[in-house]
């Protein structure tokens, strides 16, 4: 897992070095704080994603919880006049609720997680244009919430809030995953739900948890992007979001099938992302590339790690020899 | 496939719906390009006109996504739900002729912010958007006299209006000292639209101007260099009334917007579609262009336009 | 039709095979044993082509080869028939048999021609005496009828030589009766067998000679009367038998597992009762299909009961969930090791805590000090062999991932166990171990149910056996009356004249 991460990390240097050698800006401390704000933003959903990648599920609607929550969580505050505070309760609640709602289906209902999610995807996006008759949420003119932007939006010599706050989620995350009992059952579901059952998991609590966590944790997400972007037209922010979140967790190690997976895998997933798309404005590449771009280096990336592993694996086979007959018997 | 999916999912609500509604009115349609505030202003030049059109059903659809195909599905399902005219803002006119000359060999077509003239559309009521850069070009040059260079933002760089506003505003600055260096596409993502303005002041802080092509391209660029202490050094020219924008021309950080007047658009397109359908058909110039001027809002103007755009909507 | 002469395969570092004569005449049944890891499995991997020998020559239908290839070998006529089938749940009978082969018509649109696949599989299905139709549905067949539709695949392919690798190891006793006969109807037709067991009264009873394997070498060939147990036993491991009983320490105490009344799914008019005292190993005999699984995962709490009562100790226990029998101390060591016994992925120690690892956590956190030093002794107590606790459990042979098993419920306070097919597919030297360790717990005070399709293994192991025929209990037979012929007939749902007795003190 740890060498896995390691691969990652020497992928980010060295595209950071490419860049930085090309355009020197990339490493100016404007350039730095903007793209550690957006793996931030980013990073926390992505976190979120990660939780039901490795239960053996997957969450597809997470762009539209974004779209939703954010356009609830402003119109709360600059229309309803909401103290920012209890908006902020509200909607965790409703993405902890979203998360029970969608875990319920999958494990008392025995849905497809693919399909419980694509159903949020459509029914939350729905629901957020619905809201605001297709219009966009934004704030007036000089409207203002100084606590609440210094929170979300703020930066401490020079480091962004949001970045601050993913790291703090982070290293939570990264003992609940790696440490704590729960994580541990997480593992054994997502591997295994029928051995994690007769090893007396009870598997249908870790499942419903997972999706919480990442309802919650995108709730959270949510109000930082919406306070971000300040203005939320409901039929585009957060599209294709999620699937952002998968390529972090994929990139990571995360495996689709289940029971793989680390926190710093899916933080290096999420830099290396936002350093492709800071770098494909610092290069002036065409906007219009910037899809391909990612979708290559996530391709290279996945390919060289599968290779590497799987070279491992043929350097090791000497040594796996002396029992032949146990390969199948 | 996601796309697919959603617009698979949109056409069998659209079909239901059609299905639902009786055909005792005579109905039109005004088909815009994707959700956006811009077409509220539409919307209340059709509720006018609706006002003045009690034997028709007027309605503003939006499709799911900004994509051709999905909105020529909804144009497909509103016409076999028995509409008897449609306006469009075509998402993608040039590539669509066909399929758009498919809606006008059923029912009467026109268009509207976007125009496809190569199509048998019957007229193109709006803007030109050459001639709304050319506007924009003008302001620019105004706001930097001594010559300068300058930096788009747009959601779609492919999309027509785009590139007509773009070339509209090269054609303004030819000649001049002015440069417009590079254009930034967002695909309507509103964190990419943010993110673009951030990296382009990474990348040089010596930019002297930015220009917001869509509409919500303007509070972005507003947004960023207010939190970076660079609004007035840098100068912001818009496209659009977004009520940042409004705000900051008013403030004069923001040195002007050039605005279309939609409300025009959906109150003259419905009252033409009207028209047509009763036999008149006086309305339609032969050139088929029927061009409903922008305006230019700087500081001295822009009170007395938010003032008229809020009792237009207001109105109804 | 076979001739392989001194063949050898090496891998670095380790023999596989060394200079090992084998042969199959038409019409013979040729028996293949040996421990696992003796070589069996990469013999027949050479026959089908799929690993080249190192040295040796093989002489199929008269040509002579180097190594074959996978063309040569179904060129040949050699068809497999493996443990694991290799079959398409979601095809009809037909469609299995005749995969890849399907009769067409319609010229370049290459539709199947179904009346011509049903006509082409109906006399294979009939001279293998199947009991279902060429269009069944295969999801709706048990495993022995899949196992024909196997067998069917290879004469479909014209096969010459059918190597049978443990096909016995999932069939129920009668089913066992009937693949027997199906071997013996091919023998008759001509075909060579090699038929590869772990089940040794099978290939007793089948086989016209015995090749023995031992690492690697053939140590013995059997030839008619001197094909018996001990013999095979003794060149397999090399030494002699011992009695796979070990009598109990004391005789059984107090009744501890009491199973009241309890309907499954599988059969919900039906009830089972039957009692464990502590210190008994109670062998729970029938058919596969007679409810012992289901009742085995309903008592655990993985399935819902639809009506009865347990209690443990005497006291009622409601148990809803796996996780309330554990809380318990009733425990159960599932049939499928690979699915529900371990996590295959996951460390030795990894899944011997996890049903208490409340026990290695402070504050939700895992010790994992604590965690390890726990698997260690485990480790060393039941004689695991792997390198350390954190190897993953994929890496050990079946019989050490079985000792896994064993060890998660040893590390807590057991009270009573279910051990559902405890050692299916595991060597026999690994087998004897599983033995000793479950008449340990059964000394240490624990009440056990052996569920057992190994006819040998319930004879040999318990102390009682309970038959299930059809989700109830048939009859109950005291060591005395312990013969193959009493399980058998109480298996099929007859009665025998010594079980009143035997029912009468478990009463």
């Amino acid at each position: 897992m740890l060498k896995k991460d390691l691969g990652l990390l020497l992928l980010i240097l060295i595209v950071g070095t490419i860049v930085a050698t090309i355009n020197p800006r990339f490493l100016s401390p404007i350039n730095l704080s903007n793209t550690a704000n957006l793996i931030g933003l980013f990073g926390l959903f992505s976190l979120a994603q990660a939780f039901v990648i490795i239960s053996g599920g997957i969450e597809l609607s997470v762009g539209s919880i974004i779209a939703l929550l954010g356009v609830v969580f402003i119109d709360l505050i600059a229309n309803v006049g909401l103290h920012w505070g209890v908006a902020v309760i509200v909607v965790i609640a409703i993405g902890i609720l979203m998360g029970m709602v969608h875990g319920l289906l999958v494990t008392k209902l025995g849905m497809q997680p693919f399909v419980v999610t694509l159903c949020g995807l459509l029914i939350y996006r729905g629901i957020a244009r619905f809201y605001t008759q297709d219009a966009t949420a934004g704030f007036a003119f000089g409207q203002s919430f100084p606590t609440l932007e210094w929170l979300t939006a703020g930066r401490s010599f020079g480091v962004p809030h949001s970045t601050i706050a993913f790291a703090i989620v982070a290293l939570i995350l990264a003992v609940v995953l790696h440490r704590s009992v729960y994580g541990r059952y997480l593992f054994a579901v997502g591997k295994n739900e029928e051995a994690a059952r007769y090893s007396g998991i009870r598997t249908d609590r870790i499942t419903i948890a997972a999706y919480v966590i990442c309802c919650g944790l995108t709730a959270f997400a949510s109000i930082f992007i919406a306070m971000y972007t300040r203005s939320i037209s409901p039929a585009s922010h957060g599209n294709f979001y999620e699937l952002y979140a998968i390529a972090a967790a994929v990139l990571g190690g995360c495996s689709l099938r289940g029971g793989e997976g680390s926190i710093l895998g899916v933080v290096l997933g999420t830099i290396l992302l936002q350093v492709l798309q800071n770098l494909v404005n610092l290069l002036g590449i065409p906007s219009s590339l910037n899809f391909a771009v990612m979708g290559g280096v996530i391709l290279i990336g996945v390919l060289a790690d599968q290779q590497l592993v799987a070279y491992r694996q043929r350097g090791g086979a000497p040594r796996a020899a002396p029992a032949p007959a146990a390969l199948q018997s | 496939m996601k796309r697919l999916l959603i617009s698979s999912l949109a056409v069998a609500a659209a079909l239901s719906v059609g299905a639902a509604n009786a055909q005792e009115k005579k109905s039109l349609a005004f088909v815009v390009n994707g959700a956006s505030d811009f077409w509220k202003i539409a919307e209340a030049g059709v509720k006018k006109a609706q006002s003045e059109l009690p034997k028709y059903e007027l309605s503003l659809k939006y499709p799911e996504q900004s994509a051709a195909a999905i909105q020529q599905r909804l144009m497909d399902d509103l016409v076999a739900a028995g509409t008897d005219a449609i306006m469009v803002s075509a998402v993608d006119p040039k590539t669509s002729t066909e399929a758009l000359d498919r809606i006008a060999k059923q029912v009467p077509l026109f268009t509207t912010d976007s125009d496809a003239p190569n199509s048998k559309r019957l007229a193109y009521i709006g803007s030109s958007n050459v001639e709304l850069g050319k506007d924009a070009g003008g302001l620019i040059k105004k706001a930097l006299p001594n010559g300068g260079k300058c930096v788009g933002f747009v959601g779609l760089p492919g999309a027509d209006n785009a590139r007509e506003r773009i070339e509209g505003i090269k054609a303004a600055l030819a000649g001049s000292k002015v440069e417009l260096v590079d254009v930034r596409g967002d695909d309507i993502d509103q964190t990419r639209a943010k993110r673009n303005v951030e990296d382009t002041l990474a990348k040089s802080p010596n930019i002297d101007c930015m220009v917001g092509i869509y509409s919500y391209n303007t509070p972005r660029i507003y947004e960023v260099l207010k939190e970076a202490g660079q609004l007035g050094k840098i100068k912001i020219i818009g496209f659009d009334e977004d009520p940042i924008t409004l705000g900051g021309v008013k403030e004069g950080t923001i040195s002007g917007t050039v605005v279309q007047n939609p409300y025009e658009w959906g109150y003259k397109g419905m009252k033409l579609m009207a028209a047509y359908l009763e036999g008149d058909k006086s309305g339609i110039p032969a050139n088929g262009l029927i061009i409903v001027p922008g305006q230019v809002i700087e500081k001295s103007n822009v009170d007395k336009f938010e003032s008229e755009l809020k009792s237009r909507i207001a109105g109804k | 039709m076979l001739d392989l002469v001194g063949i050898s395969k090496t891998y670095p570092g380790v023999v596989a095979l060394d200079r090992v004569d084998f042969s199959v005449a038409p019409g013979e049944v040729v028996g293949l044993i040996g421990e696992n890891g003796a070589g069996k499995s990469t013999l027949m991997k050479i026959l089908g082509g799929v690993v080249a020998p190192t040295s040796g020559a093989i002489q199929l239908d008269g040509r002579g080869y180097q190594a074959l290839t996978v063309g040569d070998a179904i060129a040949g006529g050699i068809a497999f028939v493996h443990q694991e089938l290799n079959l398409f749940e979601n095809l009809d009978v037909a469609g299995n048999v005749l995969i890849g082969r399907e009769p067409l018509w319609g010229g370049p649109l290459r539709l199947m021609d179904r009346a011509a696949m049903i006509a082409q599989v109906q006399p294979i299905l009939a001279r293998l005496g199947a009991d279902f139709a060429p269009d069944a549905p295969l999801a709706e067949l048990s495993l022995a009828q899949m196992q024909l539709v196997e067998i069917a695949k290879a004469l479909a392919l014209d096969a010459r030589l059918v190597i049978l690798d443990e096909p016995t190891s999932s069939l129920t006793l009668s089913e066992t009766e009937r693949l027997l006969r199906v071997i013996a109807e091919l023998k008759a037709g001509g075909v060579g067998i090699v038929f590869i067991s772990h089940r040794l009264h099978e290939v007793e009873r089948c086989c016209d000679r015995v090749v023995v394997l031992r690492d690697g070498r053939v140590v013995g060939t059997l030839v008619g009367a001197r094909i018996q147990h001990e013999e095979m036993i003794r060149l397999m491991i090399g030494r002699d038998l011992r009695s796979l009983y070990i009598p109990p320490q004391s005789p059984p105490g107090s009744v501890m597992l009491e199973i009241d009344g309890v309907r499954t799914a599988a059969f919900p008019e039906r009830s089972v009762s039957l009692t464990v005292r502590r210190g008994e190993i109670v062998g729970l005999a029938g058919l596969v299909g007679a409810g012992r699984t289901e009742l085995a995962r309903a008592v655990f709490g993985i399935d819902k009961m639809l009506a009865g009562k347990l209690r443990l100790d005497g006291g009622d226990v409601a148990i809803n969930s796996a996780r309330d029998a554990i809380d318990q101390g009733l425990y159960l060591v599932p049939e499928d090791r690979k699915r529900s016994g371990v996590l295959i992925d996951m460390s030795i120690a990894s899944n011997i805590s996890l049903p208490d690892l409340a026990a290695d956590a402070r504050a939700f956190l895992i010790d994992t000090a604590a965690e390890a030093d726990r698997a260690e002794s485990q480790k060393r107590s039941l004689g695991i062999r792997a390198p350390g606790v954190a190897t993953p459990v994929k890496s050990l042979s079946g019989g050490n991932q079985q000792k896994v098993v064993l060890a998660k419920w040893l590390a807590m306070r057991p009270r009573a166990l279910i051990f559902d097919e405890p050692t299916r597919g595991i060597d026999v030297g690994a087998k004897g171990e599983i033995y000793a360790l479950m008449r340990q717990l059964a000394d240490g005070g624990v009440a056990i149910i052996m569920i057992s399709s190994d006819m040998e293994e319930v004879i040999g192991v318990s102390d009682r056996i309970v038959v299930m025929h059809e989700g109830a209990v048939s009859g109950h037979l005291a060591r005395a009356d312990f013969s193959e012929q009493n399980v058998l007939l109480l298996a099929v749902g007859k009665t025998i004249a010594a079980e009143r007795a035997a029912a009468g003190s478990a009463a």
